[in-house]
């Protein structure tokens, strides 16, 4: 029983960072048809700044993280601005190939700052918190609640804000956004900005529990492609569902059965969905 | 006669090799209600796309009050004072009636007293609109989801309103209904500019119109002259 809740919490936390990066990625594709490959360098770049900031300015972890949601909210949006928007009217494959060469690129660009070492990320809160049995690291708790809070944020944006209303218009009907006065573009550019600031959240919370290095988005980012095929493409409550289902998921196998074995579900899941039930378990809907 | 409050004059549009609208020259005054009639492929939406920025215009100009808005963008034209209820309706399905009209509401942002306000009058023109602001627009039926288009493009306050093929798929009825809303909104010093292949209707509405076929201009002239010209008869009244 200890074990199964420890796992339990640990399937939590990492299933708050595939749900945050699956948001990123389900927000971008509800507003622009664009499946955002580069979303992994993103959340990769949002790693790195804060790590930049822990050990060459001596920041504070809180404002380590302030700082990488700032810089990938502006990296986000530069994307848009430079490669998606010229995109319009495209075919998807062209997005897709954009994407994918951003993907490479940014890895790339990251190698050669900082070489495919594998960085250590500290942080502060190292102690381990002991419930029920079950030890808990504090930066697990942190990133948790840190989780939490973020998807409260987003959807306080989404539901409450004139923004937000913009962004669902855009997503449910780009024509009739524009109909009734809504920049599409500035729009675009906000939801991209807003996917790197989610991107950030994700990659700051994760960097001390894992290592950072140059294709650490890669894997997360073909699972959170198979946490909002899952859950809906586009689809905000599929997004953190599926991220928190898949992380219980692959925990509980990587437990109970073996590791290699907790590798293979996500994959093993997406093929399943797209045969069976291609548009996804959940109804779409921002 | 005043200058005319929208006016287009020698607009083409071009997909392609295709040309869809071949120099338009059409204009509605202040005030007015005009059709425009024209079979399946006649150019009608494009018409209406071009002027409200959805479309580029590959030659000609587009004046609304004597501005040239054919190279605005989409968001912009409707801040100037014209709103589209577009063929397809392009609605925000999943979102609340009431959402909808507030998000047709979104150029006035900065007025939320004055929102409300519409809200009542688009309610008191629709009061089907007023029982159902709670349910999600893709629930309602084809004639209600009409009516929250019409709706939602009123919230924008402007002063020409494109409809675009408001009865089709309707019931005769719901139809009328649909007319009689045009007429009061008409009242309320709204002009109207409508497309439709249903003439009979139209022209009860309409004081004059134009025809379109194959992207130009066949036939215009006021309600009377179009009633009694045969080929109107024929392509659009069936008689
Ligand atoms: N995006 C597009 N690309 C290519 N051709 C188009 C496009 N939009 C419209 N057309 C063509 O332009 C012509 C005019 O279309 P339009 O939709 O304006 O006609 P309409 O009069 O509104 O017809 P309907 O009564 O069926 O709505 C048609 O031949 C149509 O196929
Ligand atoms: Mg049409």
């Amino acid at each position: 029983m200890t074990l199964f809740l420890q796992q339990f919490v640990n399937g939590i936390a990492l299933g708050s960072v595939y749900s945050l990066v699956a948001l990123g990625l389900t927000l971008v594709y509800g507003v622009l048809k664009v499946p955002n490959f580069a979303h992994g360098a993103l959340y990769m770049a949002g790693a790195y700044v804060s790590y930049v900031m822990l050990t060459s300015f001596g920041a504070s972890y809180i404002v380590a993280m302030a700082v990488s949601v700032v810089v990938l909210a502006v990296l986000g949006g530069s994307m848009e601005w430079l490669v998606f928007r010229r995109l319009e009217g495209k075919t998807p494959v062209h997005s897709m190939i954009a994407a994918l060469g951003l993907l490479f690129f940014m890895e790339g660009t990251a190698d050669v700052i900082w070489g495919p070492t594998f960085r250590q990320v500290p942080t502060p809160f190292d102690g381990v918190v002991t419930l029920l049995g079950v030890n808990i690291t504090e930066q697990r708790i942190l990133v948790i609640v840190a989780a939490v809070v973020t998807m409260v944020g987003l959807y306080l944006l989404l539901k409450r804000t004139l923004v937000g209303m913009s962004i669902e218009a855009m997503a449910q009907d780009r024509e009739g956004a524009l109909l009734v006065g809504i920049d599409t573009r500035r729009v675009a550019l906000l939801t991209f900005a807003i996917s790197g600031a989610l991107a950030a959240v994700a990659g700051s919370l994760i960097a001390p529990l894992l290592l950072v290095f140059p294709n650490m988005g890669e894997l997360i980012i073909l699972k959170a492609f198979v946490i909002v095929i899952l859950g809906g493409m586009g689809s905000v409550p599929g997004a953190i569902l599926g991220g928190y289902l898949l992380a219980l998921a692959e925990t509980m196998a990587g437990t109970y059965v073996s590791f290699a074995f907790s590798e293979l579900i996500a994959f093993g899941l997406l093929v399943l969905v797209l045969v069976i039930r291609p548009t996804g378990l959940f109804q779409k809907g921002v | 006669m005043p200058e005319p409050m929208l006016e287009l004059k020698g607009v083409s549009v071009q997909f392609g090799t295709f040309l869809a609208l071949r120099q338009v020259s059409v204009s509605v005054a202040e005030g007015e209600i005009v059709v425009l009639l024209g079979a399946n492929g006649a150019g009608k939406s494009t018409l209406f796309r071009a002027v409200s920025g959805l479309e580029r215009p590959s030659e000609g100009t587009i004046h609304f009050d004597g501005q040239d808005i054919s190279r605005l963008a989409a968001h912009r034209i409707v801040r100037e004072g014209v709103a589209h209820a577009p063929e397809g309706k392009h609605l925000f399905t999943e979102a609340s009636v009431r959402k909808n009209l507030l998000l047709g509401a979104y150029v006035r942002r900065k007025d939320p007293a004055g929102v409300q306000e519409s809200m009542e009058e688009v309610f008191d023109l629709f009061p089907m609109l007023r029982a159902k602001a709670g349910d999600a627009a893709g629930t309602l039926s084809g004639g209600q989801q009409q009516m929250l288009s019409i709706g939602r493009a009123l919230m924008a306050r402007p002063r020409l309103l494109l409809l675009d093929e408001p009865s089709l798929g309707l019931a005769p009825l719901v139809v009328e209904e649909v007319f009689e809303s045009i007429l009061e909104i008409n009242r309320r010093g709204t002009a109207v500019f409508l497309a439709e292949q249903n003439a009979h209707a139209a022209l009860k509405v309409a004081k004059r119109g134009y025809v379109i076929e194959s992207g130009s201009v066949a036939i215009e002239g006021d309600r009377d002259t179009l009633v009694d010209n045969p080929e109107v008869r024929r392509a659009y009244i069936g008689v």
